[in-house]
């Protein structure tokens, strides 16, 4: 009976086919559109890192004058705080970093020297936010505050100097000294980029890593963002580090939630403590935001995003009002079929059903359409956004949900003008009109 | 009245000429009561056609009511279907979407006539063929001599000079039939001039005249002698051969 | 023709005017606020920036050799830069306006902590930034030679005096007399400087910032191996000189590497990629939409239409012209147009209220509504032509065939 509906559908689809090009074509437009936006959407707002995203927490301390006027503590931590939570080792994990540039001089002289961002970190960065690696390893926590000179290049970087070789304990002149190359990661990429929201959401992975302790050596300075509450300093490094400017970016990992109760204990004493000597003059005002909190709170997902979203839901509507009008029209113009079939004896559910196969087919060649009109519509949305490389590809559960969608959509469409016409009684269809 | 004149229509397809009607004259007098017979596909319907302006015809003159009407364009052929000709339609053709005073008032539309002189004639003409109480309903609550009824009523309402039927029992059934017939008599004795297509020989009887049509040509007319009423009962064996 | 019967017609044959009715509404709803966001992303990109960015180009040096000297490097480059055929003008700077990274501070009218402050966007050039970035000067001078600080990156000192632009002036000093006043830049207000000049516009860094006019410009050129030079070219040479600028920068000194030679107004349209974005997006679901409805308007009007063949012909039959049957149904569309608009009218203000509330989309003005329910109803007849013009086609005569 299926395979019949099927071919009944087929030869009603090559009768009317500029009506079943509008149907589908409309179906398509609706389903590529939202395909489209969806897919932007669900990739700006997906989790980067699912199996831990409880278990990492961004620190935030209120260590602002009085004048700030913003609700929410800074996003970052001063140098003083970020070595002191570090020095106190109160998590499982925990990593204080920020990113800097770096003249990267390749070991290959033909290549010029050129600019690398460098994540200045903790080797407890890598296990903590799961960094996959394809050669070495990180290095050791000892040397995270030795000074020693080593350093973790990203995949990118390797192939750019070594070929993709494996170039674990090969020397690199970065900016006037020597490293010592310990790892290289596998191709990593995490969307978005959960554990810097500072600087571009979607932006690439840094070139290489090198450890925390050699920002006073190296005299290290953040590229991304600084704010300062009070002055930056005497001008000395050392009076900059000293200063109330908010550059690192620290996190811990706690596997539960007394661990995270017992650490905010930890942070609102030590801001106790600190208010003693006259700093963190504003009422106690720390936080512990988990991954998916923590990208809520700096609105990963543009907002621009949602509203398209939501505006193509509508479209969405628009394309099915439209597909049930044609269908109405379609089957309406049948009706003396209908009649017939009835008359020979075809119950109601029966013909209910061939009705629903056929808007099925439709829905089905729409859902492709829309496919391939997504397809499209995310290549442009790829040249249109920045970074849109990352947000901007079909994946297979969008391939899925869009098929999904189509057919739920023509079924939904289909069901009213299909409902219609088997009401009528079957003498009606009959009667010459 | 009406006097068409060596009329020509040939309907062409890529394949076919077919000459509908050819060389066909006809004269019909003002008042008169005229039945067109003939068989399926004899131009009947061709005849009915040019005669109500509906289609242009090939070669020939067509007068109607004093006017040359052969060469007139088709906004001027619309003018002259809604002033000077009523229809009555073997489908009825009743518009269903519009109420019994809808469908009456439609050809009226199609003229500058105030609302107030509208209104009369439609309620005069639903008047006249006694549904004027069932204005509001639309034709499909309305059985098929209903249905017939208004639109002789349509076709009133315009004040026609010639009323053109085709077939307008060919639907019904005898009793109701007969109530059609019966008010297109007192139509025609009240002074409009029908013309009654029909391949039926007892309502071509009620006719003053019958006229039979065989491949587009007018075969012989033959006035109906014993106008202008003939009880049913007795069919004349010469009338219906033709 | 009058309404009312037509009207009537359409109500008793109401599933397909309904659904063709709430397409419009829907599409009005999406259309108005569409048009409304591309136009006001548009307006927001389109701003003046006061600055000549179409013929403006920034180059990045890095001096990594131990030999590499700063300050004499960058004189040779600025002597080089500003020699060069086509070039307008050249001038050493810390951060590149609407670029998305900058120096941002605050000045206040007086010394001291708590003092209420104005924040903004501090540029640093020397005696050629103002003809390079190609600000207009409306009051005041120009920087001297003799006032240029020469800084070392850890250096914090401000010098004794600034160049703002006249939304920063008003903004510190709303009685218009900024010029020659004192202002004091940075944490409790530690750097007093003299306003010496006002600049009609200037944009800073962040474009989609409040402050985004309220630029300082501070003479510093900082002594060290990253730095930045912004160079103005005649109209239309910036292309050529871009590539010739980078060729003679890269060859003139081995103790360093020239990089991101990039147009200002490149860095622009990056900063406004997302904006552009969703203007185009919108572009093309509105695009879209229309034709979608258009085609919806053309499918149920031919469905009508085909359904009407034998009361089109009666109506000519009775005496229609072909006109009055054209007008019949341009006039049945028209007020499924209008019931449509109507409800979409309400609807797009519902769909923007909810925009409002849910993302950060301004209100809606009024007059978008009025125009997208012009555009639908001429969308609407015209899309209804097609099927009207094949509809006055139907010969009269079908009134006589009997099937």
């Amino acid at each position: 009976m299926f395979i019949y509906n099927l071919r009944l559908a087929w030869l009603s689809v090559r009768r009317n086919p500029i009506l079943s090009v509008l149907m589908v074509g409309a179906i398509a437009i609706g389903i590529g559109v939202s395909t489209t936006t969806l897919t932007v959407y669900h990739l700006m707002s997906g989790n980067p890192i699912p199996d831990k995203s409880n278990q990492l927490y961004a620190v935030q301390l209120d260590s602002r004058s009085k004048e700030a006027t913003s609700t929410d503590p800074p996003t970052q931590l001063n140098y003083r705080d970020a070595m002191a939570l570090m020095h106190a080792h109160r998590a499982t994990r925990q990593t204080a970093d920020y990113i800097t540039s770096l003249v990267v001089h390749p070991p290959r002289v033909e290549q010029k020297p050129f600019y690398a961002v460098a994540r200045v970190a903790l080797s407890d960065f890598f296990p903590m936010f799961e960094v996959p690696f394809q050669y070495g390893s990180p290095w050791e926590k000892a040397d995270d505050e030795s000074g020693a000179q080593v350093a973790v290049l990203s995949h990118d970087l390797n192939q750019k100097l070594f070929g993709g070789a494996n170039s674990v304990g090969k020397s690199l002149q970065l900016g006037d000294r020597t490293f010592r190359i310990v790892g290289v990661l596998a191709p990593w990429s995490p969307t978005p980029k959960f554990y810097d929201l500072e600087n571009n959401h979607f932006g690439d992975t840094e070139d290489l890593f090198i450890p925390f302790g050699l920002t006073v050596p190296m005299q290290l300075q953040s590229s991304g963002n600084t704010n300062c509450y009070g002055s930056a300093g005497d001008g000395t490094f050392t009076g900059f580090l000293n200063s109330e400017c908010n550059w690192i970016q620290f996190w811990v990992e706690l596997p539960t939630q007394a661990d995270r109760d017992s650490y905010m204990q930890f942070l609102n004493s030590y801001v106790q403590e600190q208010k003693r000597v006259g700093r963190f003059p504003r009422p106690l005002d720390n936080r512990l935001q988990n991954v998916t909190e923590w990208l809520n709170f700096n609105h990963v997902v543009s907002d621009d995003s949602r509203a398209l979203v939501a505006l193509a839901l509508l479209f969405l509507g628009v394309c099915m009002l439209n597909t049930i009008g044609l269908i109405l029209a379609k089957f309406l113009r049948r009706s003396p079929e209908i009649g017939l079939r009835r008359a020979l004896g075809a119950r109601r559910s029966v013909l209910f059903r061939q009705y629903l196969v056929e808007v099925g087919i439709i829905g089905v060649a729409g859902g492709l359409g829309g496919l391939l009109l997504a397809w499209l519509g995310l290549w442009g949305v790829r040249n249109l956004i920045s970074d849109g490389a990352r947000i901007a590809h079909l994946d297979w559960l969008m391939v899925g949900a869009a098929l999904l969608l189509a057919l739920a959509a023509s079924i939904a469409a289909g069901i009213y003008p299909a409902w219609r016409v088997i009401r009528m009684a079957p003498a009606a269809y009959l009667k010459v009109q | 009245m009406l006097k068409m004149q060596n009329i020509d229509k040939i309907y062409r397809t890529d394949v076919v000429q077919t000459h509908a009607l050819s060389s066909f004259s006809l004269e019909v007098r003002e008042g008169e009561f005229v039945a067109i017979m003939g068989p399926s596909g004899s131009g009947k319907t061709t005849f009915l056609n040019i005669a109500g302006l509906l289609e242009t015809f090939d070669a020939g003159t067509y007068v109607l009511d004093g006017k040359d009407v052969s060469h007139l364009n088709d906004d001027q052929r619309s003018r002259i279907r809604n002033e000077r000709i009523g229809f009555i339609f073997q489908g009825f053709n009743l518009i269903p979407d519009l109420n019994v005073y809808e469908n009456v008032d439609v050809p009226l539309r199609y003229r500058s006539m105030k609302a107030p002189e509208r209104d009369r004639r439609i309620r005069e003409a639903l008047e006249t063929v006694g549904l004027a109480s069932r204005m509001k309903h639309v034709p499909a609550q309305l059985s098929g001599g209903q249905q017939q009824r208004v639109a002789i009523a349509r076709a009133l309402a315009g004040e026609p000079r010639v009323l053109l039927a085709d077939e307008p029992t060919g639907n019904l059934d005898s009793l109701m039939a007969r109530q059609v017939l019966d008010l297109l008599e007192s139509i025609n004795d009240a002074g409009t001039t029908i013309v009654m297509v029909t391949h039926d020989p007892e309502l071509a009887r009620r006719a003053h005249r019958s006229v039979h049509v065989l491949d587009g040509q007018l075969i012989d007319t033959q006035a109906a002698e014993i106008a202008p009423f003939q009880p049913e009962s007795e069919v004349e064996p010469d009338a219906a051969r033709g | 023709m009058a309404l009312h019967p037509i009207l009537s017609a359409t109500l008793r044959n109401k599933t397909g005017a309904i659904l063709i009715a709430l397409q419009i509404a829907i599409t009005l709803a999406i259309v108005c606020n569409a048009v409304f966001i591309i136009n006001e992303r548009l307006d927001q990109i389109g701003r003046p920036t006061g600055m000549d960015v179409d013929n403006i180009f920034v180059i990045q040096s890095v001096g990594f050799s131990p030999k590499y000297n700063p300050a004499d490097a960058r004189r040779m480059d600025m002597d080089m830069l500003r020699a060069m055929p086509g070039v307008v003008d050249a001038a050493p700077i810390s951060d590149i306006p609407l670029s998305g990274g900058g120096w941002g501070d605050a000045l206040a009218t007086k010394p001291g902590e708590g003092v209420s402050e104005q924040s903004g966007n501090i540029f640093t050039v020397d005696t050629h930034g103002l003809n390079a970035f190609g600000l207009k000067l409306v009051a005041g001078r120009n920087f001297r030679p003799d006032e240029i600080l020469e800084e070392d990156s850890q250096s914090t000192d401000f010098p004794k005096v600034v160049i703002v632009t006249r939304a920063m002036a008003d903004k510190l000093f709303p009685n218009g007399d900024a010029l020659g006043k004192t202002v004091y830049e940075g944490a409790g207000g530690r750097h007093a400087a003299t306003i010496i000049g006002i600049v009609e516009r200037m944009q800073g860094a962040w474009v989609h910032w409040t402050g985004l006019e309220r630029s300082v410009l501070a003479p510093i050129v900082y002594n060290q191996s990253f730095t930045r030079y912004i160079v103005r070219t005649e109209p239309g040479r910036r292309d050529a000189v871009m590539q010739a600028a980078r060729q003679k920068l890269d060859t003139s000194n081995p103790g360093r590497f020239i990089q991101k030679v990039r147009s200002l107004a490149d860095y622009r349209a990056k900063s406004y990629a997302d904006d552009t974005a969703m203007a185009t997006m919108l572009g093309v679901v509105t695009a879209l939409i229309l034709t979608i409805t258009a085609f919806g308007i053309v499918g149920l009007a031919s469905f009508s239409v085909n359904q009407r063949i034998k009361q089109i012909g009666t109506r000519r039959a009775l005496g229609a012209r072909r006109r009055d049957i054209v007008r019949y149904f341009m006039i049945e569309n028209w007020m499924i147009t209008s019931i449509g608009v109507v409800v979409g009218s309400a609807l797009a203000v519902g769909v923007n209220f909810w925009l409002v509330n849910l993302f950060s989309i301004e209100p809606l003005t009024w007059y978008y509504i009025p125009v997208a329910i012009l555009a639908l109803w001429v969308l609407g007849l015209l899309a209804v032509m097609g099927p009207a013009l094949r509809a006055a086609r139907v010969p009269p005569a079908i009134a006589t065939r009997t099937v």
